[in-house]
């Protein structure tokens, strides 16, 4: 569970963030909707921990995190960049090694996990990243973008592993701009406009509250 | 946390050890002072009188070991992190910045020290190769490179972090932290070519100190253990202050975002 409450941030004489409160609920795939530079990346941030809020404040439990960028370490094995975050998350050393085998069995990685990542491709960069974000078992999942430049089945197999963990109870929340993307997998949607809330439903909800046949259609009509 | 930091330090380790390009080109800066100093002491033949310019330039070439050998890790470390977007995941680990930025200050020392060995063992073959007379104080110069010269990587890594905190990518960081090479590089010569603009109080002055006790020591005089007793604390003690500052700007907005 996610429990954000006026959230504000500015950057100098920018406000990014403006009184922004939402819930992400526990056992749901939330959507945080917006164009670009409407707020999202840095709301994450914010929830995250890395950006300090000017005022407000959020609510979460233990985190795991995939933010706009892998990130990860060309110089170390598959293996070796996520036990470096595993032993960073505090797990201990004994079931460290078991849970990154899981880990690497769960998102397909077993045949490039002894491989250096330099030359990996965006796909492999991404569940790398996406591994670490999961390692430590955490019970909310922030992703910022997470199908940004990958292939069809890297997608489908992204969407099948989020909805599985939903179903295990997880909270998950997603910032995206792509239309379809929210629609197949969300079940919540929190639609932000230069950095306020403007509408918060199932895509359904969005849909009736705005009379429109379409998510696309709803979302153009809510930030436009 | 300490466990932390160590597990920090051994990635950081790790992960530039692999850095071939990078370790080859420190091992080159660092063995450079004992190839000059040796071409010229060739060209010298031991006379007493050059063989006092080249004690000045060895204990130079020296100071500016300690500098260079962490160098490229340093760059790499923050700036280079940054540049590469990883920066920002591994803030979001339950790690206090300042524990994070001490296991890469440690990993920037221990290249740093490796730097300085290298450069003394060079100079020691160079030495006995050469046939050069030095008078030299072997057990107080002993001393001043355990206890004033050890201290000289962990500040040359404190200030070098510090400095990759505030670039944004790895080409910018290599361009002030090669500045920072002349610190030591004209601090030094500045007192080898005018011996007598060197206070007293010089002696104790991180920098200036390490290289006027360890040119006295090669000369064969006597070093009072107080005077390389305080320019190591002092050294150590600046090398903390730095480390903190450098610690305190991983704090900042600015470095998720690179303004």
């Amino acid at each position: 569970m996610i429990q954000i409450q006026n959230l504000r941030k500015s950057f100098g004489h920018r406000a990014v963030v403006q009184d922004l409160s939402f819930n992400a609920p526990d056992g749901a795939i939330t959507g945080l909707l917006g164009a670009n530079g409407a707020g999202k990346s840095t709301t994450l941030r914010m929830i995250c921990g890395v950006l300090t809020p000017d005022s407000g404040s959020i609510q979460i439990g233990r985190l795991g995190a995939l933010l706009d960028h892998a990130g990860i370490y060309s110089r170390l094995t598959v293996r070796e960049n996520l036990t470096y975050f595993g032993e960073l998350q505090g797990i201990p050393r004994k079931q460290l090694d078991d849970r990154v085998d899981e880990v690497i069995s769960t998102l397909g990685l077993d045949s490039i996990a002894g491989t250096r990542t330099v030359g990996f491709s965006q796909g492999e960069r991404m569940k790398t990243a996406l591994g670490r974000a999961i390692l430590h078992s955490p019970q909310n999942l922030l992703l910022d973008e997470p199908t940004n430049g990958l292939d069809v089945p890297t997608i489908r197999s992204l969407r099948e592993l989020l909805r599985r963990l939903r179903d295990l109870g997880q909270c998950i929340l997603f910032s995206s701009h792509v239309l379809d993307e929210v629609r197949a997998l969300c079940d919540k949607v929190v639609v932000i406009s230069n950095g306020r809330l403007v509408a918060e439903g199932s895509p359904a909800d969005l849909c009736s509250q705005t009379g429109t046949s379409s998510l696309e259609e709803a979302f153009v009509a809510l930030t436009c | 946390m300490l466990n932390q930091s160590i597990v920090v330090a051994r990635k950081e380790i790790t992960d530039s050890l692999r850095d071939i390009r990078a370790v080859i080109s420190s091992f080159f800066y660092a063995i450079m002072g004992p190839l000059v100093v040796g071409l010229v002491s060739i060209s010298t033949h031991g006379s007493a009188s050059e063989a006092n310019v080249l004690v000045g330039m060895m204990a130079v070439f020296t100071l500016v070991a300690a500098f260079v050998g962490g160098m490229n890790i340093a760059m790499d470390t923050v700036a280079g992190e940054r540049e590469r977007r990883s920066l920002l995941p591994l803030l979001l680990n339950p790690i206090r910045r300042v524990d994070l930025m001490i296991g890469k200050w440690l990993a920037v020392s221990l290249f740093a020290a490796a730097g300085l060995a290298i450069n003394l063992l060079g100079f020691a073959v160079v030495l006995r190769g050469s046939g050069m007379h030095l008078a030299g104080n072997w057990p107080h110069l002993l001393r001043v490179l355990a206890l004033g010269m050890l201290p000289l990587p962990l500040l040359a890594a404190s200030l070098q972090l510090l400095i990759s905190t505030v670039c944004r990518a790895v080409k910018e960081a290599q361009t002030y932290l090669s500045l920072i090479v002349f610190l030591p590089m004209s601090l030094g010569m500045f007192l080898v070519f005018f011996p007598a603009s060197a206070r007293e109080w010089c002696r104790v002055l991180p920098l200036a100190g390490q290289q006027l006790q360890l040119e006295s020591a090669i000369k064969g005089s006597e070093i009072p253990l107080l005077q390389t007793l305080v320019l190591g604390c002092l050294t150590v003690a600046l090398a903390f202050v730095i480390l903190r500052v450098a610690g305190n700007r991983l704090q900042r907005d600015e470095i998720i975002y690179g303004n």
